[in-house]
């Protein structure tokens, strides 16, 4: 009986246990309000925070990791429309069906931040300059190496996002999350003052400011001093590989995106264990990596550019000061006096049969065309200078003209000397002011072809 | 003894585990996990007009959503999509209206589709393509509730034939799923063209689909798309394209290929060059054909523009029909017993129906149409 009753005893008092663990509150609430009250709100504060101080911002989008990225401006309003505006080569597709060059954009559509397993920005209405990285058809082919597309994408398209997590806020910024291929992305605002059209048109020419298909090659420089090459820069899936390192075995592409102000990876590169992926661009055309603060990117030397010896250069008529700007004059006057003839351009190019520099005036009589020659020496080149010297006689059309057009002599005469070199960007140095050392109101401009 | 301290061991113990149930008796349910959806439209909305006219017309009226801002959540997340053009939305839903639900209202009376029409209508603005067949789909019915209707972005609305296919077409297709998936149909449609359908390669068919008793190539994919197939079909035709799909129906096909070759052209005429009955024959398709009617009647056909070294006309032949089923026969005979489900099982007139399409469809003024929303205040 005892057994029974000890049995029985244990029996309520672990029943007794058990209802009172029922009772008790399931955990301890871990926010003030449930999910969906959070999430109303969630939703709530983002399209207050996307709509608010004019509700400009520039989302940076990345399609896939093998195309750039794409700068876009969103004007977000409180009646659930935006308007989308870029420019690129995908809009002018869209435009006239070439995908030579970028052309600018904008158009309205609609949006709306969503719930799902969190707030979700959701541009819910066709934008034909937007969606077009989501539209399921074959990409056209593009022409080049690293972006032609003959493979049929039907059913794939550019698998690009339109709705996307919203991951956080923070500093004026959105970190998004793409809702079916998870690429990640941000939103930054923008003053409400910016114009469109004006500010993608910026962002245009910083790209070209950037990388120029005419430099064949920067340089990523590390603050350990290595460096590595970066090649097609132009078309910004940069192939990269370290300096010294084998070209072919080694290289591996990687997606940029051009922005308002420098550049940035899609994803953070590691590079000798340093950690780079957002780039400013500097006074002087350069590149310096914001995440660290050290690392930059850059061309050649200037000196190096302009004496590389598969380059040309070519100066227009006019396009120079001081000394230079007088002698295109006199050098037009005295071609009309002699024989009704035009300058069309001067140029430099190395020849490698009299190891020279060969300063040609390339003239046009009619429909013929003459070109006097004369010819540099290089005696020194270093980082922003070259020397020439030139060589008393030029062939037998430089004589020809030196003795008719005295003005075109005096050119060469100038030009030998000491040049101070500068461009408006270090990285694609494609327009050289070359200034006499000695005076720096005479120089003349030469354009890379 | 020992019974009374049984029972009260055995009542304490049905004492505490009624406890242990009750306790929690008073516990009050938490809000609704679901979201509480305010269906006050904003007037200050960008889209107000189009979604108080969606409101009105459908959902009031139907308890119907109108999709047109896509969530890609709410789609195949195994397919590209994206979201449909706001203006073309707008015309799509009027003439949704126009030519489908204002119809069956006339037709079979505001309660049928009230009772039996899909409650989501999901625009969506391309074509879910599949990268493996190449395959579109143009049009998706899902368990008699939701009707997706795609490629809106790529709609022309002055391409009255782009809007057949593509739209009024699909509409009456779906809404046919809807209905056989609600009261089946008879197993005798299914006998008809049993071991002529296709489902891997029917997309590489063409109209020599029509002699095999098919009204399109999707049709001759399974049963199911057959019956709607014939159902949409029937209705959105014009006269001429019925004729004309009859006509097909009715001729003999055949190609220079292998019949196993997906790529194959078929062919219905055919001639002998130099009219050389002794040289092999050549296949040629219909547009270089020219047919001339004699005063009495008798019909020449010869390839356009083409003489033998003569200088004579080419005569043109008709391929024999050699499949051994009346096409022309084999649509009317399914045509008979959909009119007749949809007599006996819906009480609708089908010929009235299509008469009515018909009518709307070769009449009905867009900009009229789009009145219903722009006019809204």
């Amino acid at each position: 009986m005892k057994k029974f009753l000890n049995i029985s005893l244990l029996s309520l008092v672990a029943l007794a246990a058990c209802s009172l663990a029922s009772c008790s509150n399931e955990v301890e609430d871990i926010f003030d309000e449930d999910a969906v009250a959070r999430l109303d709100k969630a939703k709530a504060e983002y399209t207050d925070i996307l709509t608010s101080d004019g509700g400009k911002w520039q989302l940076e989008y990345f399609a896939n990791d093998e195309e750039p990225g794409y700068i876009y401006l969103m004007t977000f309003s409180k009646d659930g429309s935006v308007v989308i505006s870029g420019a690129n080569k995908w809009i002018n597709y869209i435009q006239s069906g070439s995908l030579n060059t970028p052309a600018y954009g904008s158009e309205l559509s609609m949006w709306e931040v969503i719930a799902d397993n969190g707030p979700v920005l959701s541009f819910n209405t066709y934008n034909k300059y937007f969606h077009i990285f989501a539209d399921p058809y074959d990409i056209p082919s593009m022409g080049s190496a690293q972006t032609d597309t003959d493979v049929n994408e039907d059913g794939y398209g550019h698998e690009g996002d339109y709705e996307f997590d919203i991951m956080k806020y923070s500093g004026d910024t959105l970190y998004l999350t793409g809702k079916k291929y998870n690429l990640n992305m941000i939103m930054t605002r923008v003053a409400s003052t910016v114009e469109d059209e004006v500010y993608m048109n910026e962002v245009v020419a910083m790209a070209d400011s950037f990388f120029n298909s005419k430099i064949p090659q920067v340089y990523i420089n590390l603050p350990n001093g290595q460096r590595w090459i970066v090649k097609e820069g132009a078309s910004s899936i940069l192939k990269m590989f370290r300096e010294g390192d084998d070209e072919i075995s080694t290289a591996e592409h990687h997606n940029v995106i051009i922005t308002h102000n420098g550049l940035s990876f899609m994803d953070a590169q590691t590079l000798d264990g340093y950690v780079i992926k957002n780039f400013i661009r500097q006074a002087d055309g350069s590149l310096l990596c914001r995440d660290d603060n050290q690392t930059t990117i850059t061309a050649d030397e200037l000196g190096a550019i302009f004496t590389n010896k598969t380059f040309i250069w070519r100066s227009e008529p006019g396009s120079g000061s001081g000394i230079f700007a007088t002698l295109y004059t006199q050098i037009a006057e005295e071609l009309k006096a002699y024989n009704k003839s035009t300058l069309n351009y001067a140029q430099i190019a190395y020849d490698e049969a009299t190891s020279t520099y060969l300063l040609s005036f390339n003239i046009k009589k009619g429909s013929v065309r003459y070109n006097p020659t004369y010819y540099l020496t290089l005696t020194s080149a270093d980082d922003t200078q070259v020397a020439f010297t030139a060589a008393a006689e030029g062939d037998r059309y430089g004589e020809t003209y030196a003795s008719n057009c005295p003005s075109i002599r005096q050119f060469v005469d100038e030009l030998a000397g000491t040049l101070n070199l500068s461009a408006n960007s270090l990285l694609a140095p494609v327009n050289m002011k070359l200034t006499q050392s000695g005076n720096a109101d005479n120089y003349v401009i030469f354009n890379l072809q | 003894m020992k019974k009374i301290q049984y029972y009260i061991s055995a009542l304490l113990l049905v004492a505490v585990a009624a406890m242990s149930l009750t306790s929690c008796g008073e516990d009050k349910l938490g809000p609704t996990i679901f979201p509480d959806v305010d269906e006050t439209l904003d007037p200050n909305s960008y889209s107000y007009k189009l979604d108080k006219f969606l409101k009105e017309n459908y959902l009031d009226k139907y308890n119907l959503t109108f999709l047109y801002k896509m969530p890609d959540i709410s789609t195949n997340m195994n397919y590209n999509l994206v979201p449909a053009d706001y203006n073309n939305s707008i015309d799509l839903a009027v003439l949704c209206k126009h030519l489908w639900f204002d119809v069956y209202d006339k037709v079979a009376g505001e309660q049928f589709l009230k009772t039996y029409g899909p409650r989501i209508i999901l625009l969506i603005g391309s074509p879910a393509i599949n990268p493996t067949s190449g395959s579109e789909t143009v049009g998706l019915a899902e368990g008699g509730i939701k009707i997706s209707l795609f490629k809106v972005n790529s709609m022309n609305i002055n391409n009255f034939q782009q809007m057949n296919d593509l739209y009024f077409h699909t509409m009456h297709h779906e809404f046919a799923h809807i209905l056989h998936q609600t009261k089946t149909y008879p197993n005798e449609f299914n006998t008809i063209s049993v071991g002529h359908y296709d489902p891997n390669n029917w997309q590489y068919r063409g109209d020599e689909v029509n002699s095999l008793g098919f009204v399109t190539g999707y049709a001759s994919s399974e049963y199911r798309e057959d019956f709607a197939e014939t159902i949409a079909c029937f209705i959105v035709y014009t006269q001429a394209q019925w004729d004309r799909m009859m006509e097909l129906a009715s001729r003999g096909w055949a190609t220079s290929a292998s019949d196993d070759d997906l790529d194959a052209v078929y062919y219905s005429y055919y001639y002998y060059p130099d009219n050389d009955a002794e040289q092999e024959l050549v296949y040629l398709e219909e547009r270089y054909v020219v047919t001339e009617t004699d005063d009495d009647g008798t019909v020449h056909k010869y390839w356009r523009n083409n003489r033998d070294k003569d200088g004579n006309r080419i005569v043109v032949y008709d391929v024999e029909d050699k499949d051994g089923i009346d096409g022309a026969a084999a649509i009317l005979q399914k045509v008979q017993i959909a009119r007749e489900w949809f007599r006996t099982a819906w009480n609708i007139d089908l010929d009235a129906l299509r008469e009515e399409v018909q009518t709307r469809q070769a009449t009905y003024d867009i900009n009229e149409l789009r009145k219903m929303v722009y006019d809204i205040q």
